[in-house]
């Protein structure tokens, strides 16, 4: 690992800016992310900030079960993110496809289209359960993980 | 999507479909002429399941919690609808606890769904202050929420017969503090609405919808109500408890953006009423009764007051534990055809915010392309757009930032 | 018990008279199911236009909540929810042949039925007529032509997501199975 790879990461453990993608979610974890966002939870004051295009972002956090509608869209905003770039399967259906499961409408899982990260079940997540999934990940930064350079392969 | 089409000197810009903020993904084109908007079409389909399919084969106490999880947001309206639809066919009596309980529920909904709607709307409109502040209060709710039903969303209460869970003291007395310190901040909004000329310059006038193109297009919920009619299926067809409870419809005759916002705060002091009214009054009793395992046969139509309007089930029986037919109309679906028209003729910094006013349950929106006539493309996406009307209405003189919040009590 | 019914459902018996009244070919086709609802027979189509206009002109129906397609076997059902302003519900049910499933677009009367319309031409394969122009809602792009994924006979367990084809299987498959047991 180079020193600009170091220095990348040690930023990105101290300030990751996020994106969030809903790929046909109820709207449930949406707004339970979102709330991440509010007073209560307040991801920024652990410098976490919620970023509008996908270049700026290093964090995808998507929630449901991708539509094939959106499938094409989620593959075109993962593509646009600078790595590295690390993604976070918000709530059940976008772990698995979850109640959703077998429509016909449904791929299933955020994994059938882009790699996760860091998967967070519930229904609804709760925004603890969001604020610690990105503690964890970032915190395995520490072990040397490179996102975005998994798929290479 | 990337639609590139000149007439004339209308430019056409598509707008979506994804939200950098907020909801569910939809799109929208929209022909501008100059500065004002001569044509909008609506693309929405995005959030597609196939839902409806999959209740044809899942029995139908699957199926509850699958319409549960048609929108996050208004959950418990959609289960209620649907419980309610099954009950009938099957001509079973939900106790009276039961249905005081789905009522308290169904209110606390609404103010957290409204107050939720605040926060977006200001946040379109680039008055973040307010967005924290109806965000703060709104987790005062979830909190009762997640004390009564052991969830923040999706609550899963609702049950063929009855409810799952009955509320403890705690719960109730919660409710009542609650409603005591959502009260004052509820009046302290509708102040600072009503009084302050920020406000109302950004949002008298905007998304006019009067009464007569709102019956023609079918609008519901605030959106009609906003516009003068006094439509509200909790006193139409008071369904539940709501017989037995003093319900007043808000209505308002600005049948604008502004209008709508007061509606909607003016509904969460009365949801309030509601809350305190059942609280009283709630008898004591069974929560739930046995659901029979098969539904005999038959078709039904169930509607309930979701805090966005009237929401429809049709559901029809062929005498099986698995259902023929389930459609669902949110209301979101009703405002859609009236928003087209809400669109045609504003400008394109009042997009954003008349999109909002309808509390969408599909939002929109990233790439927005403008291409000038000079076939010079700009990228632009809903942040972007969000942006341009923020600082096209400060160089007319309309600023957020300078609105004064007035010393709001004590909260926490 | 059955007093208070009949009592409370005056204003909705009223419609139905007012109906029968004028299209006497409709008496017994169209009846009180309870309360705040009124349903019909599955009607033809030149007995549906008639009603639906009427509803609209006479009666007071201005709003069309939305339409609900079934499969009914040999033919496909389309029921048009209508609502007046006090809230009472006129179902009318129009059916047309799976064969030919054409009927005439109420966009006309109702602007509010497009994207409901539009819903019964991509889920149903329904022939709507006169409908405008637009994006079909609401299957996604690229979904392949004449898969209605509504119908009865139609099995999401057989469509391959990522390439986007409905495989059912073969039907001599089914028999060699069957032979083989």
């Amino acid at each position: 690992m180079n020193i600009l790879r170091k220095a990348i990461d040690w930023g990105m453990r101290k300030s990751p800016w996020i994106i969030h993608f809903n790929a046909g979610a109820c709207n449930g974890c949406d707004i339970e992310t979102i709330d991440a966002l509010a007073p209560r939870f307040d991801l920024e004051r652990l410098g976490i900030l919620q970023q509008g295009s996908p270049r700026h972002a290093d964090i995808l956090v998507c929630t449901g079960a991708v539509t094939l509608q959106t499938r094409d869209r989620l593959k075109q905003i993962y593509d646009q993110m600078p790595e590295p770039k690390y993604v976070i399967a918000v709530g059940t259906c976008a772990c698995t496809g979850g109640i959703f499961d077998g429509c016909y409408c449904v791929m299933g899982g955020i994994d059938t289209v882009i790699p996760v990260d860091v998967y967070v079940p519930g229904c609804a997540v709760r925004p603890e359960a969001i604020i610690d999934a990105v503690q964890k990940l970032l915190d395995s930064l520490k072990g040397g993980k490179k996102g975005g350079e998994k798929n290479a392969g | 999507m990337n639609e590139k089409r000149i007439i004339g000197n209308r430019i056409v810009i598509p707008i979506g479909p994804q939200h950098p903020s907020l909801k569910e993904p939809g799109c929208f084109t929209i022909t501008l002429e100059g500065e004002k908007v001569v044509h909008a079409v609506i693309g929405v389909g995005y959030n597609h399941r196939g839902l409806e399919k999959a209740c044809e084969s899942r029995s139908f106490i699957q199926t509850l919690y699958l319409i549960e999880r048609v929108c996050g947001i208004c959950s418990h309206t959609h289960s209620t609808a649907f419980c309610q639809g099954i009950e009938e066919l099957s001509g079973i009596t939900v106790p009276r606890r039961a249905a005081y309980i789905r009522v308290i529920i169904a209110e606390l909904e609404r103010l957290h769904s409204h107050l939720l709607w605040l926060g977006v709307a200001a946040h379109e409109i680039g008055f973040d202050t307010l967005f924290m502040y109806s965000w703060r209060d709104r987790e005062k709710v979830l909190d009762i929420l997640a004390e009564a039903c052991g969830n923040r969303v999706n609550y899963g209460i609702n049950t063929v017969g009855g409810v799952r869970r009955d509320l403890d003291d705690n719960v109730i007395q919660g409710i009542s503090k609650m409603a005591d310190s959502l009260e004052n901040q509820l009046k302290y909004y509708l102040d600072l609405v009503m009084i302050d000329t920020t406000l109302s310059a950004r949002l008298s006038g905007i998304g006019k919808l009067s009464r007569e193109d709102a019956m023609k297009f079918g609008a519901v919920g605030p959106v009609a109500r906003a516009a003068g009619i006094s439509y509200d299926i909790r006193t139409i067809e008071p369904y539940g408890a709501y017989g037995e409870i003093p319900v007043k419809v808000i209505t308002d005759d600005h049948a604008d953006v502004f209008g709508r916002t007061v509606v909607r705060i003016r509904e969460m002091l009365e949801s309030l009423e509601i809350l305190r009214f059942c609280i009283k009054n709630i008898p004591d009793g069974g929560i739930a009764v046995k659901a029979p395992r098969r539904i005999p046969a038959g078709e039904v139509i169930s509607r309930t007051e979701a805090p966005r309007g009237e929401n429809i089930h049709y559901i029809r029986s062929n005498g099986t534990d698995i259902l023929d037919r389930v459609r669902v109309r949110a209301p979101t679906e009703a405002n859609w055809h009236g928003m087209k028209h809400m669109l045609e003729g504003q400008y394109l910094a009042d997009v954003p915010i008349t999109i909002a006013a309808i509390d969408p349950c599909y939002s929109c929106a990233d790439r927005a392309i403008v291409i000038n006539s000079g076939n010079k493309t700009e990228v632009m996406d809903w942040q972007r757009l969000r942006q341009y009307s923020i600082e096209w209405y400060k160089k007319r003189g309309v600023d957020m930032a300078s609105v004064k919040m007035p010393e709001s009590k004590a909260y926490f | 018990m059955q007093d208070e019914q009949t009592s409370t459902v005056q204003a909705e018996q009223a419609i139905v008279e007012k109906i029968c009244e004028k299209f006497g070919f409709l008496t017994g086709k169209v009846f009180v199911q309870r309360k705040k609802r009124i349903l019909t027979q599955p009607l033809d189509k030149e007995e549906f236009e008639q009603l639906l206009h009427y509803a609209h002109d006479e009666l007071g129906f201005y709003r069309a909540s939305h339409v609900v397609g079934t499969d009914d076997g040999e033919d496909l059902g389309f029921i048009y929810l209508l609502v007046n302003e006090e809230g009472v519900i006129l179902a009318l049910k129009e059916r047309a042949p799976k064969s030919n499933p054409q009927i005439n677009s109420m966009t006309g009367v109702f602007p509010s039925l497009e994207l409901h319309e539009r819903e019964l031409v991509d889920l149903f394969g329904a022939d709507v007529r006169g409908l405008p122009e637009g994006p079909s809602f609401p299957l996604p792009d690229g979904w392949p032509k004449g898969n209605y994924p509504m119908r009865k006979d139609w099995k999401p367990e057989y469509f391959d997501r990522k390439t986007m084809t409905y495989n059912p299987p073969r039907e001599d498959a089914d028999k060699e199975a069957k032979s083989d047991e």
